[in-house]
């Protein structure tokens, strides 16, 4: 295979050092007729896909399988893009300079709902049809993993195979059934049907959606023998013994997340009823604080990074935390090695952590009570109480912080305009502290800022049958909060209200959507999650287009019996788990911590065998 | 605390790197190479090093100088092979040395820098019409660059300021004529008199006396950086400090 030639265009794109693919720890590999070539995608661009924990893993994990190549590839931004397209230079891996429409595998990882479209413009871009069904016996297999592969089945006609779950075990199993076929003669529709009898292995050509006259699905079946009709996510039993890379690849570009990611665990044990990674990542487990320590050595060897974040869903929560960061700051304060501690629960034992931290390096300080109000906070389950919050605050502004940030969500299930109101009490309150403490004492220039975004009901939470409310009442709620949050001292952002409309029809869509991403390409929609591609009314356009309304799927309130899209996908918790969680919701009723109190949401049967 | 100067050069894909970027790549070599740096006070300690000038992404440059602050003295040697082995290709130290801690900073020690730039042309020029070009050119006493001042309301125009670039100009050679490619050697002012950028000479050069000349494709490689240019050429590391 050729290598393209791009030097030229180098000299005339913004930020050429994100197509240089030879930044320290890259992986490259001497090719030749037998090498298995994957590409693994990230549908955004360079610094967004480089700040990704989960591509680094994936990434070193395959490349340490002999006589396979792993390469990188982002979305070129659109000044590349325009290059590209105007020599016909096909979308090639970073490391080998090839196009990637000669690979064996192109994998694409799912984060948000809103790089769907920058998955099929990839696709285009790499002239690899976007359709399953039109891809031919030599074109690459194209798999989808990540955390929307929950619900895959808006892209689910555009995959060859999808990934349920954590994929350190089952993408290797893959690629050993790959190579055994390529020994004995591939053929794409045995090797698929092989693919779909490992657990966590979807492969949607093989089942068959049928729908209502209403546009409900009817059913949902296995259209051969011998493959699950329920397909099983995958998880990983002992993360001590999971591949972690020893280096990662260090970018030239400033990334969004440009440091030392370590994961500490998995999983989280609070329960909170809109989150959808609480639900489909559990149970929690745990690396030991021996298994880190010697990774946080080899990475920060390895890399020469000044700085080390512990990443998780709840820091706080892990157990061997303070032994850990006391461990780091003895060993590599001298060295000037910064720690930040994200997701971290705020209360006296994490402050007085905190304190010690910055002694090297500082980290912000935030707070996410996702709810204004006591009853809406018992709603969603999230343990957190305004005592809590003014305690941390108050030590905080003692310990002379003076920057907050809250972070709330509006449109929650049963939300009235009590809630939004205890949205201001609380910001006021935070302002009312701080001034109650002496002035020599805290920081100077308070800067208390509010954030809100519109809730998006996921697939795999208690609220998966709930309604988004709709873009004029998110507007309503957000021009009253900008009314009322007026006051020195406090600043108000919100999220957009139209991107989470897009996002919550994706989340829990269907098949039927394929049709208005494969329009969405055709308009030019791409980059949807950056408000300066965004184009709200083009998207509606398409929408009409392809007949498809959709407050069917963000505004309807969904029925217990309804055959959702994703009930084909065992994601560990159960469904009558879930309508309990809900109908506890609707009453303000707490479910405990996991640690407190099971509460059988069901992961502990069949996937981990008895106790959690 | 003692300080190193040190001569280095960035070509090969490392043009391709922002001054920022270059940045990273050496404080994270350094941690990689064990070099025992100096850190600024404060929360957000940083190794100690200054540079000459930035260099612009796209240039390549065969002397570029770098000063930083190691806490322990490490033998030379030491201290050159170990980085070396830690930075990537396109990027190595030529030289080095211990100078005195209270050495001018480099920014303003140097005066001048030498440039190699390949002007390609959309049609053919001969030696002599570019000669003769290039003399009208060199012989004009102002040269106006129109520069746009940052802008201090968002909503109000920017200001312009017209600069007149001729002194900072101190030679052109020509080095190399082919059909349509034509090298030159430029010498401009640098550092604390001011950077002036060989793309402007060019595009000047361009709008003035009407070369046929493709400025996207043109390239520039930065050959010296120099403290003096009389009597001869002295680099920052040729200098007693
Ligand atoms: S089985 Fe019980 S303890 Fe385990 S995750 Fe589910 S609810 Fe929590």
């Amino acid at each position: 295979m050729e290598k393209i030639e791009i030097q030229d265009i180098l000299y005339k794109v913004e930020k050429p050092a994100r197509y240089l693919g030879n930044e320290l720890n890259s992986i490259h590999k001497t090719i030749n007729e037998s090498t298995i070539r994957y590409a693994f995608c990230f549908p955004d661009i360079y610094e967004v896909g480089m700040s990704h924990l989960g591509m680094q893993i994936l990434y070193h994990l395959i490349n340490n399988e002999e006589n396979v190549f792993c390469e990188r590839v982002f979305a070129p931004a659109i000044d590349m893009e325009e290059e590209m397209r105007k020599h016909n230079i096909p979308l090639f891996g970073l490391e080998s300079r090839q196009p990637i429409k000669h690979f064996d595998f192109v994998g694409f990882t799912l984060q948000y709902e809103l790089s769907y479209t920058n998955i099929l413009n990839m696709l285009d871009l790499a002239e690899i049809p976007i359709y399953s069904k039109e891809r031919a016996e030599d074109h690459p297999l194209v798999i989808l993993g990540g955390p929307c592969a929950y619900n895959p089945e808006p892209i689910a006609d555009f995959a060859d195979i999808i990934v349920l779950g954590e994929a350190e075990e089952v993408q290797i199993e893959l690629l050993e059934l790959y190579k055994d076929f390529k020994k004995q003669g591939y053929k794409k529709d045995k090797f698929l049907q092989e693919a779909a009898k490992i657990q966590g292995i979807y492969i949607p050509a093989l089942y068959e959606v049928t729908y209502k006259e209403d546009g409900i699905i009817e059913d949902f079946k296995p259209r051969v023998e011998g493959i699950p009709s329920k397909i099983t996510k995958r998880i990983i039993k002992d993360l001590d013994k999971a591949f972690y890379p020893e280096s990662i690849i260090v970018p030239y570009l400033n990334v969004v997340h440009d440091r030392v990611a370590l994961e500490i665990f998995r999983g989280c044990t609070r329960g909170c009823r809109f989150c959808q990674a609480g639900m489909i990542y559990r149970p929690v487990r745990e690396k030991s604080v021996e298994r880190l320590s010697n990774l946080a050595e080899n990475l920060l060897a390895s890399t020469g990074y000044e700085e080390i974040s512990l990443a998780s869903l709840s820091t706080s929560d892990y157990s061997g935390l303070q032994d850990f960061v006391r461990g780091l700051i003895d060993k590599y304060s001298n060295d000037k090695v910064g720690i930040s501690l994200p997701s971290l629960r705020l209360d006296n034992f994490s402050l007085e952590l905190i304190k010690e931290i910055q002694k090297v390096r500082k980290t912000g300080l935030t707070f996410a009570p996702e709810a204004g109000s006591q009853r809406l906070r018992d709603v969603v389950n999230k343990g957190l109480t305004e005592e809590d919050l003014m305690n941390a605050t108050e030590k905080a502004f003692e310990s002379g912080w003076s920057s907050v940030k809250l972070y709330f969500m509006i449109g929650l299930p049963t939300e009235t305009e009590e809630d939004l109101v205890g949205i201001k009490d609380l910001a006021f309150k935070v302002v009312d502290i701080y001034h109650s403490i002496p002035k020599e004492q805290r920081g100077k220039g308070l800067n208390v800022t509010v954030s809100t975004s519109t809730f998006i009901p996921k697939p795999f939470t208690p609220f998966q049958w709930e309604p988004q409310i709709k873009l004029e009442e998110t507007s309503a709620k957000q021009s009253m909060l900008k009314d009322k949050l007026r006051r020195k001292n406090i600043t108000y952002n919100y999220h957009d209200a139209k991107t989470s409309l897009l996002e919550a029809v994706f989340a829990r869509g269907d098949r039927k959507l394929s049709k208005v991403l494969a329009i969405a390409l055709e308009e030019g929609c791409k980059f949807d999650g950056w408000a300066e591609h965004f184009d709200f009314d083009k998207w509606m356009g398409v929408f009409e287009k392809a007949g498809i309304d959709p407050a069917f799927y963000a505004s309807r309130k969904r029925e217990y019996d309804e055959l959702l899209p994703w009930d084909h996908i065992d994601a560990g918790v159960t469904k009558d788990f879930l309508i309990r969680e809900n109908e506890k919701a609707q009453k303000g009723e707490l479910t405990q911590d996991c640690r407190t109190n099971c509460s059988g949401c069901g992961i502990n049967q069949g996937f981990i065998g008895g106790i959690c | 605390m003692y300080k190193i100067r040190s001569r280095f050069y960035k070509k090969g894909d490392m043009v391709f790197i922002s001054h920022l970027d270059l940045v990273r790549v050496l404080e994270r070599a350094f941690r990689r190479a064990n070099i025992p740096m100096a850190y600024t006070q404060g929360y957000n300690p940083h190794p100690i090093m200054a540079f000459a000038t930035a260099l612009g992404v796209g240039i390549s440059s065969e002397g570029e100088y770098i000063d930083i602050e190691v806490e322990k003295e490490i033998p030379l040697e030491d201290f050159m092979g170990r980085l070396n082995q830690a930075l990537p290709e396109g990027l190595k130290i030529i030289t080095s040395k211990y100078i005195s801690k209270k050495a001018e900073s480099l920014m303003s020690v140097i005066n001048y820098s030498i440039y190699l730039v390949k002007l390609p042309f959309t049609e053919e020029v001969g030696v002599e019409e570019l000669k003769n070009r290039l003399e009208e050119f060199t012989k004009l006493e102002e040269i106006i660059q129109v520069k746009e001042q940052k802008k201090k309301h968002r909503f109000k125009q920017p200001k312009t300021k017209e600069v007149n670039i001729r002194n900072s100009i101190v030679d052109i050679e020509i080095v190399q004529v082919e059909e349509k490619e034509a090298i030159l050697k430029m010498t401009l002012a640098a550092g604390s008199n001011g950077n002036l950028k060989p793309e402007i000479v060019v595009e000047k050069f361009k709008e003035i006396n009407g070369m046929p000349i493709e400025l996207q494709e043109v390239r520039v490689q930065r050959l010296e950086l120099l403290t003096d240019l009389n009597p001869q050429h002295l680099t920052p590391l040729d200098i007693d400090v």
